[in-house]
């Protein structure tokens, strides 16, 4: 599953092709269908928010979403505050959201331009995810990365053989961007 | 022919005062019946002759009784006359058990309506016994949304216990609608137990979607009885048609566990049923 997604990910344009081939299909009904799921996400996303995280549309586009993710705590990005963009697809419950982070961070699963290497947002998204868990499951991310399918392959090695030294640098980047 | 002579001379007096009565009630075509009843029980009197000749007079004096008296006041007179005679009593414990036979007329023999086949009828009850009825159903109809006195009245004659036992409960209990209330009555009373059971199943139906979930947990949009039921997978992970149909035709794989529907991915109605019994299979 690792080595998929990593072919998956690197490739980057397998699942806009997918949304592409979709979206030629999709009626009005697809859209707003979606639209009342991202509403409802919404709503309770507001009603309880996962610890650390908060999120809303941008604007009054529903689709585009601006969230921050708190720094967790035991972890060299504590005390940091984190800019995410989530860009939800038209038939999005299907299709997984697109989560970029505008901070910058130094983390093996973010690429420099912010684009998040995780397996739910690829392959294994489901349907029955929401938002909240994708920011929550970004979150542990944060905790512990996902060394064996890196995006930036020098910071995951550094962090297999000198965490120390890899959480430091970290912690820095994190005091430098993200506050 | 000496009997028929003093019969009319006997019943004479009476005339008056049931003429007034049926003035009162305005029920001409009753009269008319009542005649030719009269005629009927005077010509069977005749017929009896010598065998019949005690029970002739016994009606002719009942009725002086309650002629006597305030004759509208029909219970006060069915009361007076099961107090003042034994036979009365006998008739109208008779009676009783007739209409208990055919339920519908039961309320109306302590009514009014039956006062008049009493006074006349007598002892020759056994000849118009149906007829009795039919007025008495008619006269229920009349009667009985105005009377609550056969209730009061009823238990006036304790010396016929049973008829009387019979008795109340029924006009009671009909009462509130009409004589033929009382098969539907418990229809009714169904019927408002069944919007109380709706009441509760809406309660219930909150407490059950706790377990199956209400609406799609994909699109958020309500599951219909065909949604409820439909559950693809074996992990239980339940969801609407629709969204199904748009799993199976992109990478068909359950969004509660991730594992592939069917083994087949296209999409095609076909393709439907497999997914399901495969997925029936897939344990």
């Amino acid at each position: 599953m690792s080595a998929s997604n990593c072919t998956s990910s690197s490739a980057g344009g397998g699942g806009g092709g997918g949304r592409g081939r979709v979206r030629s299909w999709s009626s009005t009904t697809s859209v707003s269908s979606s639209g009342k799921r991202i509403q409802k996400e919404m709503l309770e996303f507001g009603a309880d928010p996962p610890s650390g995280c908060s999120a809303g549309p941008k604007g009054d586009n529903l689709y585009q979403w601006v969230s921050t993710i708190m720094g967790p705590q035991g972890s060299p990005y504590k005390g940091g505050v984190f800019f995410i963009e989530i860009s939800i697809p038209t038939d999005y419950p299907f299709k997984p959201p697109k989560v970029v982070f505008k901070t910058r961070i130094y983390h093996c699963n973010v690429d420099p331009s912010g684009n998040i290497s995780l397996g739910i947002l690829k392959d294994g998204w489901s349907p029955a995810l929401t938002i909240a868990k994708v920011l929550l499951a970004v979150r542990s991310v944060l905790t512990n990365p996902d060394t064996s399918c890196p995006v930036v392959s020098s910071i995951a090695r550094l962090y297999l053989t000198d965490k120390a030294k890899h959480d430091e640098i970290a912690a820095e980047w994190t005091l430098r961007f993200a506050q | 022919m000496a009997n028929s002579a003093s019969l009319p001379a006997l019943s004479s007096s009476p005339n008056d005062l049931r003429k007034k009565k049926r003035a009162n009630r305005s029920a001409k075509l009753k009269q008319c019946k009542l005649d030719a009843r009269r005629d009927q029980w005077l010509s069977q009197v005749k017929n009896k002759g010598s065998n019949g000749e005690s029970s002739p007079p016994i009606p002719s004096t009942r009725p002086t009784g309650p002629r006597k008296l305030d004759p509208p006041r029909d219970n006060a007179t069915e009361s007076l006359l099961g107090l003042q005679d034994s036979e009365t009593e006998r008739r109208i414990a008779r009676k009783d058990d007739r209409p208990c036979s055919s339920s519908i007329s039961s309320g109306c023999f302590s009514c009014s309506a039956t006062e008049d086949e009493e006074e006349e009828d007598g002892d020759s009850t056994a000849l118009d016994d149906w007829e009795a009825v039919a007025d008495a159903l008619i006269a229920d109809h009349h009667h009985h949304p105005e009377e609550p006195k056969p209730s009061i009245t009823a238990p006036v004659p304790t010396p016929a216990p049973p008829s009387v036992a019979l008795k109340p409960p029924e006009p009671r209990a009909w009462r509130p609608d009409d004589a033929f209330r009382p098969s539907s009555l418990p229809n009714l009373s169904k019927q408002r137990s069944f919007d109380v059971g709706r009441g509760f199943r809406n309660g219930g139906h909150a407490v059950v979607s706790v377990s199956v979930p209400s609406s799609c947990p994909i699109c958020y949009e309500d599951l219909d009885v065909t949604d409820t039921s439909f559950l693809p997978c074996s992990c239980g992970f339940r969801l609407c048609l629709f969204c199904h149909k748009r799993i199976l035709e992109a990478d068909g794989r359950c969004p509660g566990c991730r594992k592939p529907y069917g083994m087949i991915l296209d999409g095609s109605p076909p393709v439907f049923l497999l997914s399901r019994s495969c997925s029936m299979n897939i344990r």
